[in-house]
């Protein structure tokens, strides 16, 4: 007769090993994916999306090893790659911003070093400074620009404002003259927080300056009165109600978004990147404003130190996973071969990191003359304040800037909020 | 019989109470989740942090006021409408079927078709209301004041088919004599609804009340994928608060301390409202390893 007790035992033993097998399965290496190299990027629209799967694929066959690419809308994507940190597991190459975020993802040994990597010297050394962290390089450089106003023409003309703005009492008075045209003055996508950011930040830059605003970043406190001031105009701004109807909800690049207000003619600017035009006409899907877009830097605030030469900017980069295989290395300098960052900046329109600008850029589109010339007049840059700083104040800042433009909170509760965020980093 | 029930308590402990257990010990750290584990206790802080966050107290108001919506709103309208479908008319599974199918979509798929809807310039349902004569815009989801009922719209849209179909099953259980007996005596139709319909239909409508609030509690795919709990925190709940705290500034210690918060407001719940208002429905079905001898 058998053993009754053998089992239950004998259950036991099962449901234990498939305890432990779906555990195991769950801490198991990106999980999904079973592809040697997992490859994310952020453009998801053609042409630029195309392009990134083909020179994968090139480089796949090259290399004999699987590449998986999956291209992901940008506030998707920042959302994937924190969750993806949290698990302590990044994509073998990933894009980011360098910064304060990269810094973290750095300390807690999630980045490979690529301080080595020989193709280095195809590229501009500045655009290595945000991806260097104590003096290594974690992330080769693929683009590089800065923040300014993409203007349209046409409107500003309609409004009969014959040159751009190069003060901020000079900006108000186009605002209000844009208004007084029934023109939409600024297209914005506060439901993404970070656009509206950049009007704070460079509100800041002017009224404490460059080197202030840096050296209130290492002491992790906003301390002079300069950044309450910032605020101030900032409301005062918002106060005209300068925003396209709906601003509240629109997010930057979805079908009735920032970009898509600006690439369908209805708003006469909007403060971003370098990225702006090609966006516009993606999420539009027209044809742009075209040769009525103009490009000026944001406006001097008076008697405030900071000059109109001085850009908060940054670019995209790749960085690898620590886990990820050697050949990522091999990877990275295919994709920065003079002939593939040439086929980059032809179909995304990236404004240029390489050494030897001429050799893949020999004729830059009048957008990318735009910013090319603003960088050859920068003075100085600031990255993005919510990339350049660890992510629990960025996103304080990022979320202060909209509480700022709806009303919600004052100047002076926007620097505590910030303040109260650096303290408890600390 | 214990040895029948032990796979299944492995992966009770395993995916439920270790990480439950795991929150609650990274709740008294500042702990940004990377590397390691937690070495800077910080005792209550998390906590005392917490009960004076504006946005956690904002995602309890706002929670409770989408918990008394759809007890007082929406429960009422699925059973009204179930009470409607259970006559005999013709069409009568079309409409079933009907009602139902919002609820077989999944949130985020819900939230991407109504985010199309309540599109700021040229969404559908600005045009359907200029196509009736009526001018200007609705702030759908840019309207801090009204975002929140709009997400209770939504929300109604899609969960009341669910609520729906448990009130017609609760409905057809009950014996069709209890109306023929109650109609001999003379009875009204009030009255049968009264004496017979309601208190039969108790249990049912209990349990749907446990759901949907317990739901509620934990609201995030719709929410997140609508508005991000935007503008300023105006539809956010206490799951996208924990997400943002956690997964996008990195601050696990904290994020945990809310997700014990938000543990401990389900569990309260959950046990007084079985404790005292699901006790009579639960008596004699509870199963005892007796075998019910006792």
């Amino acid at each position: 007769m058998r053993n009754p007790l053998q089992r239950p035992r004998a259950l036991l033993a099962a449901g234990a090993a498939a305890a432990l097998a779906l555990t195991a399965a769950a801490c198991g290496d990106s999980g999904e994916s079973d592809a040697d190299v997992t490859f994310w990027h952020i453009q998801n629209e053609d042409p630029m999306k195309s392009t990134w799967a083909a020179m994968a694929d090139e480089w796949s066959e090259e290399a004999g090893l699987t590449v998986e690419t999956s291209a992901i809308a940008v506030e998707d994507f920042k959302t994937r790659l924190s969750t993806q940190t949290q698990a302590g597991d990044l994509p073998d190459l990933y894009n980011t911003w360098g910064g304060g975020v990269l810094a973290e993802q750095v300390e807690a040994g999630l980045v490979r070093d690529i301080s080595g990597l020989e193709c280095l010297d195809k590229v501009n050394p500045i655009t290595l400074e945000a991806y260097t962290i104590d003096g290594k390089v974690y992330a080769i450089p693929f683009d590089q620009g800065v923040v300014g106003f993409w203007y349209n023409k046409d409107l500003f003309a309609e409004a009969g404002i014959t040159a751009p703005p190069t003060t901020w009492s000079e900006f108000t008075a186009a605002v209000q003259q844009l208004k007084d045209a029934g023109v939409t003055p600024i297209a914005l996508g506060a439901a993404d927080k970070w656009p509206v950011h950049y009007y704070w930040t460079y509100l800041s830059m002017r009224l404490v300056g460059l080197e202030g605003l840096q050296a209130a970043g290492e002491a992790g406190e906003f301390s002079d009165p300069g950044f309450t001031e910032a605020g101030r105009l900032m409301a005062e701004l918002a106060a005209m109600e300068p925003f396209q109807e709906g601003f509240e909800s629109a997010t930057y690049g979805d079908v009735d978004g920032q970009a898509a207000t600006m690439g369908e003619g209805i708003a006469a600017m909007e403060l971003m990147g370098q990225w702006a035009p090609q966006v516009q006409r993606d999420a539009s899907g027209t044809e742009g404003p075209g040769d009525a877009l103009g490009f000026f830097p944001f406006p001097a605030v008076e008697g405030g130190p900071g000059v109109t030469t001085e850009f908060l900017g940054g670019g995209g980069g790749f960085a690898a996973g620590a886990g990820a295989p050697d050949e990522i290395e091999d990877f990275m300098c295919y994709l920065l071969e003079e002939e593939n960052q040439a086929r980059a900046v032809q179909d995304g329109n990236f404004s240029t990191v390489a050494a030897n600008p001429e050799e893949v850029l020999p004729e830059p589109t009048p957008e990318q003359q735009m910013v090319v010339e603003a960088m050859a007049t920068a003075t100085g840059t600031q990255l993005y304040l919510d990339q350049a700083y660890p992510p629990a104040i960025g996103s304080t800042i990022n979320e202060a800037s909209e509480g700022l433009v709806l009303g919600e909170i004052t100047p002076e509760e926007f620097v505590t909020m910030v303040n109260e965020a650096w303290a408890d980093e600390q | 019989m214990a040895a029948f029930i032990a796979p299944a308590l492995i992966l009770f402990l395993l995916f439920v109470i270790v990480p439950v257990l795991f929150a609650a010990y990274t709740s008294f750290f500042d702990w940004n989740g990377l590397g390691g584990i937690p070495t800077d206790f910080v005792g209550l802080e998390n906590f005392q942090a917490l009960i004076a966050d504006e946005v956690f107290l904002g995602d309890l108001w706002r929670i409770g006021l989408i918990t008394m919506l759809s007890v007082a709103v929406q429960l009422p309208m699925a059973f009204g409408l179930a009470m409607l479908l259970h006559q005999r008319f013709p069409g009568r599974t079309a409409f079933r079927l009907l009602f139902f199918v919002p609820y077989i979509l999944t949130e985020a798929v819900t939230a991407v078709l109504f985010g199309l809807i309540f599109s700021p310039r040229r969404g559908f349902a600005d045009a359907v209301l200029a196509g009736l004569g009526f001018d200007g815009r609705v702030g759908w989801l840019s309207d801090r004041g009204l975002v929140l009922f709009v997400i209770f719209g939504i929300l109604t849209w899609k969960f009341f088919g669910f609520h729906m179909i448990l009130y017609l099953a609760g409905r057809q259980n009950i014996p069709e004599e209890l109306y023929e007996a109650a109609r001999v005596d003379g009875a009204t139709s009030k009255q049968l609804f009264r004496h017979i319909t309601l208190p039969l239909m108790g249990p049912t409508i209990r349990i749907t009340v446990f759901l949907s609030v317990i739901g509620t509690v934990q609201l995030f795919d719709l929410v997140y994928v609508l508005t991000k709990g935007g503008p300023y925190h105006a539809s956010e709940t206490l799951a996208i608060t924990m997400y943002d705290q956690g997964f996008v500034r990195n601050q696990i210690g904290y994020a945990s301390a809310l997700s014990i918060a938000m543990f401990l407001i389900s569990l309260l719940f959950a046990l007084i409202y079985q404790r005292y208002v699901l006790s009579r429905d639960l008596q004699g079905s509870l199963t005892s390893t007796d075998g019910g001898r006792s």
